[in-house]
């Protein structure tokens, strides 16, 4: 739901410098000061009365280009819980000498009693803290004084910055609404930005004037675009479970940076109109095209790797594994490397640092790797209206095999060739290469759990149940059971605990296979006893084949939902059961098999069941085949786990003859 | 003369090499291996106090790194602030067969602020790195250098305090000036301090752990401090952020505090004071009294945390919560006494370490850093109350599971006094249940649920009383997961809000498919209110006792009304337990066509043999197969 803002609508010219339109300072009214409660939405525990923030381009003292930002909000508390909302925190970024800088922050609290009585409560300056969060970030910190359900607080601050280029984006929602917020940008014809506006909500205003010679640097002089961005009551953000990134739905305007002039030679820069500009500017990047061209330096490393293997693809496995091994991931991510070298020699680092170490290393092998920039699903979505190199924050390896091509993570040394974290799949991903245009294709790749077990029992005399559990886990499951069986030192650890774990259920032995063969499935195996039934002796018994994953709770349990399910990948569950019953037993009634499916072939769960003497046999397959379900799907989502949690109440009986 | 140079060079470089350890991973003794994903092959940690405010640490430390689940436990912590300086981390990286590969300094670590989530702002700052050599198991050799300006707190030494950590040697020396008196308290270590003097005449006292398997994590376990080795510092005399001082015991560590910390942080302005007298006039009983200051500050005030220096342990001024309406807890029970004595109600200030595990003060050993919190005990003839100040909504005299039944110390004007919080015993953390539900023909259910939450169980609901209406909606379906399509058509809840405080919540309920008709039977869950669901892992060889935490009851009774013409295919669960740490019994029986099913559930809080655990995995186990259980209707 990303829309691009034209910036070809027609400007008004305005004589002199516009007026702001800031809401006053301080000047609030009597329907503020005794508002209860927010009209369209009573929950509300505090509401913004206003949100204003107005961002601009000019010369500081130091004679560089900045960015002021300035913020001024209203709010009221409505009640207790609001008054999370007193206490902010502006973050601000440091590198080396160049810092943001928050300043001229002020603030105070308006009560008011039952009979009238106002009192204003300011900011005090020594109540301002700065915190160094780490080497790129500080947070200034306060909070405001004196709160009560019923306080209206208003604070205003300055931001301003070096960095010229991160104009601020205004977020027009918060999870509180919003009576009014309003955003004003002033850029001066030296610049120019790409705006796009994220969020189901309307502008309110959507203005666009020109201002005459609004900036100056020495003789150079420029006129400004305007740009008034409003909506008015915003209603609150509420997060739903099964979502990403909020940042995808929030109600937001963002700016990029898409030309300047260089005020001192006056040349215009193309920051990356278009994808070829990013691609060549990326290209000839220290921090990019330099480390995938370092295949000479990483030779030396790779060569004993490979040696002896002879086809692309054992070449490829073995980098990768090599690669997964041999770095470890310091849980940043990035898509850039300050060395891919240096990386392999110290062991550990960033994604982009172990990615692009991958794609030079598969490179140096002859193998046909390429770059995929990507947006992990914690930082959202991509904005594909125009080329935003920030969007991406994450880098893997793409390998192109004879008429394969393998999407590769080494961060995660349990991660098989070709299976990427949930964290990757998400939305689409560029594809960079040296050689050619770089080009987009689909992150949710052909990528699902599914496990599959096989039960062969035979009920004892003694009421007790005994035979073997097969299990197989293939992709992502299978990453998933090797993380749980990692967890412990060995896996005679992992088999004690899991005995332990299920109390009925004796482990008499074990076998895992493929534990450490990434690329295959992995199987465990276990001959077991379980007591299923206190006496055998009973005339009738009662089994419910679904007795270790029976599902009881439902996930969904909205009645409406505003948001997409995002569900990661399709997933497929299914077993089967093979019952041996002593001589002398026989099934008297099975559930009756079942068959239910979600529209569009979005999913299904069935049931079997087969008997025929004292043998029976029930299979159950349970799949979801999206990765996302919209809201419209909702309600079927829900029902057939409805039926699902109904059909796997229903029991096997059988009884003596 | 070339020659000869190096010929020492070398010599000077091979003795060095000597007096290294060998960290092959092969010589670590198999026997520490079960259970281990790291194992300290040496540790070095000594505490020298040079002056009353400068203590130098001294840390040494080799850690040998088996799998990647080991990286966490040789992960570089150091927590600092500017009194707190860190100087020349140096170290070493080894491989499998303990040859050196690779070296690491202050500079690679990454220096964080340290602020905790609940804080505003904090100045203690952490500094931490991950060393990483691409395989395992590896070896980290590093050392450093701590001050501190002060001569009050002391780390403890905790040489084996994470599960899943062997250790082969760890060595603890505390160094001082002979003059320099300390007390000292050892937990469960092998052999007791050794004593010594330095050549430069100083005191030593010097403890070790050897050979030390690692421990596993195990359900139901003690507190930690109860079964793990370790040793604990306080001195005699004493400075801290320039304050001098002196104790023994807990009675002068209390004076101190009182004294140099407490006494002089209350005064409040004449209008607040006249306020407070205004507010609790007519009132006679001083429990009243103070339930009325108590609710005013509550109403006044939130929590904010801001900690700097001193701060750690002085409270802002009253005056100055009077003006900005918040503090941490320090400032807010400062701030309620000083409220309390415009009344002429005496308080005292408590500290106590908070949290939902119990974790008493020690009886019998006086230090300053044992606790992490502070409430206020009102100390009333013949009736002693404690008030948590830190919430908005806690009811007076209430203290929840945060703090009570503990040890905590008193900060009096005549000493510190050890005295015990609230105990909320297993019959009074009551959760009552009354549901009448009818089951109809095509399996849906209705009717009226009415539960009682009292003591620690208070707090079930506590959370939600405050939400809005459309949230608290959204909350029900999650408390009550086992109805699916639960539909709460009307509700209410009611707050009794007395030092016992109590929520009663009625739900008039509905959910279509409650029951599955399936080949002409009928299938629903029994027990759909109040599942424990949980089962214990077994555990073989235990080591640790069985500790109950907390203990509660939960006393459910539904009666069914069945649609006509049915009756039960199997026998009902019909169970009854009772063991020293509960009793568990339920019983399903069928009369006419109503259904009654009764499940009562105690827990109490205690510690037992650690024989009793097998036990307790079959009381759960017994549990969560009767809570699971399918009612199967037949046609009559």
């Amino acid at each position: 739901m990303i829309k691009k803002i034209s910036l070809l609508a027609l400007f008004v010219v305005t004589s002199a410098a516009s007026r702001a339109q800031d809401f006053r300072y301080g000047g609030i009214t009597a329907d503020e000061l005794y508002l209860k409660t927010y009209k369209n939405d009573t929950s509300a525990r505090a509401v913004y009365l206003n949100d204003y923030g107005t961002t601009s381009l000019n010369i500081g003292s130091d004679d560089h280009v900045q960015i002021m930002h300035e913020r001024h909000v209203r709010i009221k508390i409505l009640k207790t819980q609001g008054f999370d909302k007193a206490t902010i925190e502006i973050p601000l970024r440091v590198r080396e000498q160049d810092e943001e800088v928050a300043e001229d922050i002020k603030g105070f609290t308006l009560n008011v009693t039952e009979g009238g009585v106002e009192t204003r409560t300011q900011l005090e300056p020594a109540k301002i803290f700065t915190e160094k969060n780490n080497k790129y970030w500080k947070t200034v910190k306060f909070t405001m004084p004196n709160l009560k359900p019923g306080s209206i607080i208003e604070y205003s601050y300055m931001l301003r910055s070096p960095y010229w280029w991160y104009f601020p984006e205004w977020m027009f929602q918060d999870d509180i609404p919003k009576l009014n917020s309003k955003y004003e940008a002033h850029i001066p014809g030296f610049w120019t930005f790409n705006v796009s506006l994220r969020g189901p909500y309307k502008l309110t205003t959507n203005n666009a004037e020109l201002e005459r010679e609004c900036f100056t640097y020495h003789a150079a002089k420029a006129d400004c675009s305007h740009l008034t961005f409003a909506i008015a009551d915003v209603p609150a953000f509420t997060e739903e479970d099964y979502m990403t990134s909020r940042k995808n739905f929030l109600s937001a305007v963002y700016f990029e940076l898409s030309e300047y002039t260089n005020l001192g030679t006056g040349a215009k820069i193309k920051n990356a109109k278009e994808w070829k500009d990013i691609d060549y500017s990326m290209k000839h990047s220290d921090y990019f095209g330099s480390q995938l061209k370092k295949k000479d330096q990483l030779k030396p490393y790779i060569t004993p790797v490979i040696a002896g293997k002879t086809t692309e693809l054992e070449k490829a496995e073995a980098i990768y594994a090599y690669i997964q091994k041999n770095v470890k991931w310091n849980n940043i991510t990035s898509y850039g490397s300050e060395g891919v070298r240096k990386t392999l020699d110290s062991h550990t680092g960033d994604v982009g640092d172990i990615n692009l170490a991958l794609v030079t290393a598969l490179s140096a092998a002859g193998i046909n790797a390429e770059a995929v920039l990507l947006s992990t699903r914690a930082n959202g979505l991509i904005n594909k209206l125009f080329p935003v190199e920030n969007d991406f924050n994450y880098v893997i390896a793409k390998a192109n095999i004879g008429d394969k091509t393998y999407l590769l993570d080494a961060t995660d040394p349990l991660l098989g060739f070709g299976i990427l974290p949930l964290r990757c799949l998400n939305d689409q991903g560029r594809v960079m290469s040296l050689d050619k245009p770089s080009y987009w294709i689909d992150m949710p790749t052909k990528q699902r759990k599914a496990q599959t077990s096989a039960y062969d029992f035979t009920l004892q005399p003694n009421g007790k149940l005994k035979g073997t559990i097969t299990a197989y886990y293939i992709g992502y499951d299978a990453y998933e059971k090797r993380k749980a069986i990692k967890k412990f030192n060995t896996t005679e650890e992992y088999v004690e605990n899991l005995d332990e774990q299920l109390t009925k259920t004796k482990i008499i032995s074990s076998e895992i296979t493929n534990l450490d063969s990434l690329n295959l499935p992995i199987t465990e195996k276990y001959e077991v006893e379980i007591d299923a039934f206190d006496k055998g002796n009973q005339a009738k018994l009662a089994f419910n084949p679904f007795f270790f994953d029976r599902i009881t709770n439902n996930p969904f349990k909205l009645t409406e939902r505003l948001y997409p399910v995002d569900w990661g990948m399709p997933s497929d569950d299914r077993f089967i059961l093979n019952m041996h019953l002593p001589d002398g037993y026989e099934v008297e009634s099975a559930p009756q098999g079942l068959g239910i499916s979600l529209p569009n072939g979005g999913g299904k769960f069935i049931t079997n069941f087969a008997g025929e003497g004292n043998n029976f046999t029930f299979s159950n397959v349970f799949q979801l085949n999206k990765s996302v379900y919209e809201p419209e799907e909702y309600p079927y989502l829900k029902e057939l786990y409805n039926k699902v949690i109904a059909a796997e109440r229903a029991e096997i009986v059988f009884k003596k003859k | 003369m070339r020659v000869f140079y190096i010929a020492v060079l070398m010599l000077a470089l091979t003795t060095g090499a000597n007096a290294q350890q060998n960290y092959d991973v092969s010589l670590i003794p198999k026997d520490l291996l079960p259970y281990a994903s790291a194992v300290v092959r040496n540790e070095e940690v000594n505490i020298e106090v040079k002056d009353d405010d400068n203590t130098v640490y001294h840390v040494k430390r080799a850690i040998t790194v088996l799998n990647k689940n080991g990286d966490d436990l040789a992960r570089i912590v150091l927590w600092y602030n500017k009194s707190n300086p860190i100087r020349g981390l140096k170290g070493l990286t080894y491989n499998e067969f303990g040859k050196p590969v690779g070296k690491f300094s202050e500079k690679e670590l990454v220096d964080q602020s340290a602020t905790a989530s609940y804080s505003l702002f904090d100045d203690s700052r952490v500094k931490h790195f991950i060393p990483s050599i691409g395989s395992y198991p590896y070896t980290i050799e590093y050392e450093y250098e701590q001050r501190s300006r002060q001569s009050l707190n002391f780390d403890d030494w905790q040489p084996n305090s994470e599960p899943g950590l062997a250790v082969e040697k760890s060595t603890f020396v505390f160094i001082c000036a002979p003059s320099f008196r300390i007390r000292y308290k050892e937990i469960n270590v092998p052999v007791a301090a050794v004593t010594g003097t330095t050549k430069d005449g100083l005191k030593t006292y010097t403890w070790q752990l050897k050979n030390a398997k690692a421990i596993r994590n195990e359900p139901m376990s003690p507190n930690k401090e109860e079964y793990l080795t370790s040793v604990k510092i306080a001195p005699q005399d004493f400075k801290y952020e320039g304050i001098s001082g002196s104790f023994t015991n807990w009675k002068e560590l209390g004076q101190w505090n009182y004294d140099k910390l407490l006494a002089s942080r209350r005064a409040l302005p004449a209008a607040t004071v006249q306020q407070m007298r205004d507010l609790t006039a007519g009132i006679t009983d001083p429990k009243q009294k103070a339930k009325k200051i108590y609710e005013y500050m509550q109403g006044k005030t939130r929590y904010i945390s801001v900690q700097v220096g001193i701060g750690g342990y002085r409270p802002f001024l009253a005056s100055e919560v009077d003006q900005t309406s918040y503090g941490d807890c320090k400032a807010l029970v400062n701030y309620t006494q000083a409220l309390l004595d415009a009344v002429g109600i005496p308080s005292w200030y408590c500290v106590v370490q908070a949290g939902s595990r119990k974790i008493s003060l020690l009886s019998d050993f006086a230090s300053q850093g044992q606790g992490n919190h502070i409430i206020l005990c009102l100390p009333f003839k013949n009736d002693t109350t404690f008030v948590e100040c830190t919430s908005q909504k806690i009811p007076f005299g209430f203290l929840s599971d945060f703090t009570d039944d503990r040890n905590v110390l008193a900060c009096t004007p005549q000493g510190g006094k050890l005295m015990h919080t609230t105990k909320y015993a297993a019959q009074t953390n009551l959760q009552a249940r009354r549901a009448d539900l009818v089951i109809g023909d095509d399996g849906t259910l209705t009717g009226s649920v009415n539960t009682v939450f009292k003591g620690t169980q208070y707090d079930n609901r506590e959370d939600m009383l405050d939400e809005p209406r459309t949230e608290q909606l959204k909350r029900f379906p999650k408390l009550y997961p086992s109805i699916n399509n639960l539909e709460v058509d009307a509700y209410t809840f009611k707050q009794d809000k007395n030092i016992l405080p109590a929520i009663t919540e009625d739900l008039k309920i509905t959910a279509r498919d409650f029951a599955t008709n399936d080949n002409g039977k009928l299938y629903f869950s029994v027990n759909p209110l109040n599942r424990t669901g949980r089962r214990l892992r077994d555990i073989r060889n235990r080591t640790t006792a069985l500790y109950i935490n907390s203990g509660y009851t939960d006393d459910d009774v539904i009666t069914y009304k069945l649609p006509a013409g049915y009756k039960p295919e199997f026998n009902m669960p019909n169970v009854s337990i009772e063991k020293p740490f509960g009793k568990f019994t339920v019983s399903a029986t069928v009369s006419g066509d109503k259904l009654s099913f009764k499940r009562h559930l105690q827990l109490v809080d205690g510690t037992y043999d650690k024989a009793l655990y097998a036990d307790l995995v079959s009381f759960y186990e017994a549990i969560a197969d009767a809570d699971n259980y399918n009612v199967a209707l037949v046609k009559k």
